[in-house]
């Protein structure tokens, strides 16, 4: 049993009370404690926002090491930077003016604050406005924010470089602004706390095991035993069956070179080159289908995704030539035992489902050779 | 130096709550949490029925402001509305309902409603506000999360120096 199967409350209602308690217990619906920290007396804001980034951002790490979550299926904000930079300085005078923000003004209208009301009010209004400021704002606005930008990814530097050096900065601001609270108090307070030590400790070694290699080693090598074990191959019938039964989060991707308009594409398949892959956006509980020609390209792209994390995954075995042979034009088996002749009768049905026409009598083979036609394989 | 903090729990302690509580998200939802997409959600339907076509006209608008009314499918609704019910249950609990007296000045609700406004825009260009864009996005490294928390709070700073509200100082 899925979690994608189940109504979107079954986890949207749980995590937004755990979130609203959060939020109103640290004292993030009061406006007072927000101008508090934006005016440098108070550093609740730091405080929580950085250590949930810290404890959310290790867990993710440690959680994706261990196999337990594929990162890349987890919906990543897309970056545009000048609309976002833009967005952000829009935004920020807007936090200033209501010493709230979207969240925290509802946990304030939820408190009874009526300056919190009137924020979410304000809120609604200025997003169902934005068509009208549209034309002013629009010229910074990318067409097509770019997916899947990361910094590890575009500064160029390890995650576990990125991971460690997060962590020190947070866990900085974090005593900082314990120190900044009560100057005059506690002798001892520059020390980190307990868990602020065990957030360096945790980002240290993720650091460590990532630079090692022991990380990607144990991926290479459950990789590898996977290939092993063809749990990455799905047969021309399967996946002819899974298409039509409208399988919920498949999709097929066409890796082929050369495609024109007037190329025949397993049907709902979207091409893709291999080189536009690694901007691939995956969605949580998508299955990806891949094909090409013989097998070597959806297998080299197959690769690439499990690189990237992505685990639901597979290649249609033999590729195109499997799908012309086994679900346009299936052949009726030549020694017809029980089970060819179940086989035959699913491709049969598939076939016609497809608008392929099976072959049934093996009448007509030609001299010197028989089909099926030899393939490339991976 | 006095601090405002009264009452209300240890902010570390807090941030890490808060961090599980995400983490739980990612590995459940396959998302994070947020704020700003529901008032998206609500909020992109009403303006296409006040004028049909205008958000549809501009792609990158399109994709930042649902036209559709389904609420009740609608992840980040729901989260929402929890989020509602879990402060409205806490602040009763914590003897904090409608225990504010400095919510009701005339100046102070025109600076909400005002911010507010300000923030439902920036919040579409940004492709996130707080929660969304700076918590989750952050905590995912996200390369226009990063670009936006040092922004937003840098231009926060600058505009609380520059109009200070006096309602909003000193302890509860």
């Amino acid at each position: 049993m899925s979690l994608d199967s189940l109504h979107p409350a079954v986890t949207a209602i749980p995590i937004g009370i755990a979130f609203g308690v959060i939020l109103e217990r640290t004292g993030l619906g009061d406006p007072r404690v927000i101008a508090g920290q934006l005016t440098g007396r108070d550093f609740t804001v730091v405080r929580v926002m950085f250590g949930a980034i810290v404890t959310a951002m290790l867990g993710v790490v440690w959680a994706s090491t261990a196999g337990v979550v594929d990162a890349a299926a987890i919906a990543l904000p897309p970056t545009d930077v000048p609309a976002q930079a833009l967005g952000a300085v829009i935004f920020g005078g807007g936090f200033a003016l209501a010493a709230l923000c979207p969240g925290t003004a509802c946990v304030a209208a939820a408190s009874g604050r009526r300056d919190g009301l009137a924020a979410v009010g304000g809120l609604f209004a200025g997003t169902a406005l934005t068509p009208v400021a549209w034309p002013v704002v629009r010229g910074v606005v990318a067409d097509a924010p770019r997916e899947g930008a990361t910094l590890a990814r575009d500064l160029g530097v390890p995650l576990g470089v990125v991971v460690v050096l997060l962590t020190i900065a947070a866990v900085l601001a974090m005593v900082a602004g314990r120190l900044m609270e009560r100057r005059s108090l506690a002798h001892s307070a520059w020390r980190p706390t307990t868990p602020e030590s065990v957030a360096l400790a945790l980002a240290a070694a993720f650091a460590l095991a990532d630079s090692r290699g022991l990380v990607t080693g144990t991926q290479a090598d459950a990789i590898a035993q996977e290939i092993v074990a063809e749990a990455d191959h799905v047969d021309a019938l399967d996946l002819a069956q899974w298409i039509r039964d409208g399988t919920p989060g498949l999709r097929v991707l066409d890796l082929r070179e050369h495609l024109d308009t007037s190329t025949y594409l397993i049907p709902g398949a979207q091409p893709i080159a291999l080189e536009d892959l690694d901007s691939l956006r995956v969605a949580h509980g998508d299955r990806l289908v891949l094909y090409s020609d013989g097998g070597a390209h959806a297998a080299q792209a197959w690769v690439l995704l499990r690189v990237r994390g992505i685990r639901d995954a597979l290649v249609l075995k033999d590729g195109m030539a499997a799908w012309e042979d086994e679900v346009l034009s299936p052949m009726h088996p030549a020694v017809p035992d029980d089970t060819a002749r179940a086989r035959f009768a699913k491709a049969r049905e598939l076939a016609l489902w497809f608008g392929g026409f099976p072959r049934l009598v093996p009448v007509d083979a030609p001299p010197g050779g028989t089909r099926p036609r030899r393939r490339r394989t991976c | 130096m006095t601090t405002v903090r009264a009452g209300y729990a240890d902010a570390t302690l807090g941030g890490i709550a808060l961090g599980m509580v995400l983490l739980a998200s990612f590995l459940v939802a396959g998302r994070g949490i947020g704020a700003s997409g529901a008032f998206a959600a609500l909020a992109g339907p009403v303006a296409s029925a006040a004028a049909p076509g205008a958000i549809g006209a501009a792609p990158a608008l399109g994709v930042r402001l649902p036209t559709r009314f389904e609420p009740w499918n609608d992840w980040i609704v729901l989260q929402l509305l929890g989020v509602v019910v879990g402060a409205i249950v806490s602040a009763r609990r914590a003897g904090r309902w409608r225990a504010a007296t400095n919510d009701r000045a005339p100046g102070r609700i025109s600076r909400a409603v005002a911010g507010g406004a300000l923030m439902g825009l920036g919040a579409r260009l940004a492709w996130g506000c707080t929660s969304g864009l700076a918590l989750s996005g952050g905590a995912l490294l996200s390369t226009g999360a990063w670009l936006f928390i040092p922004l937003a709070f840098g231009t926060a700073i600058i505009v609380t120096a520059l109009a200070r509200d006096g309602r909003l100082e000193g302890s509860p």
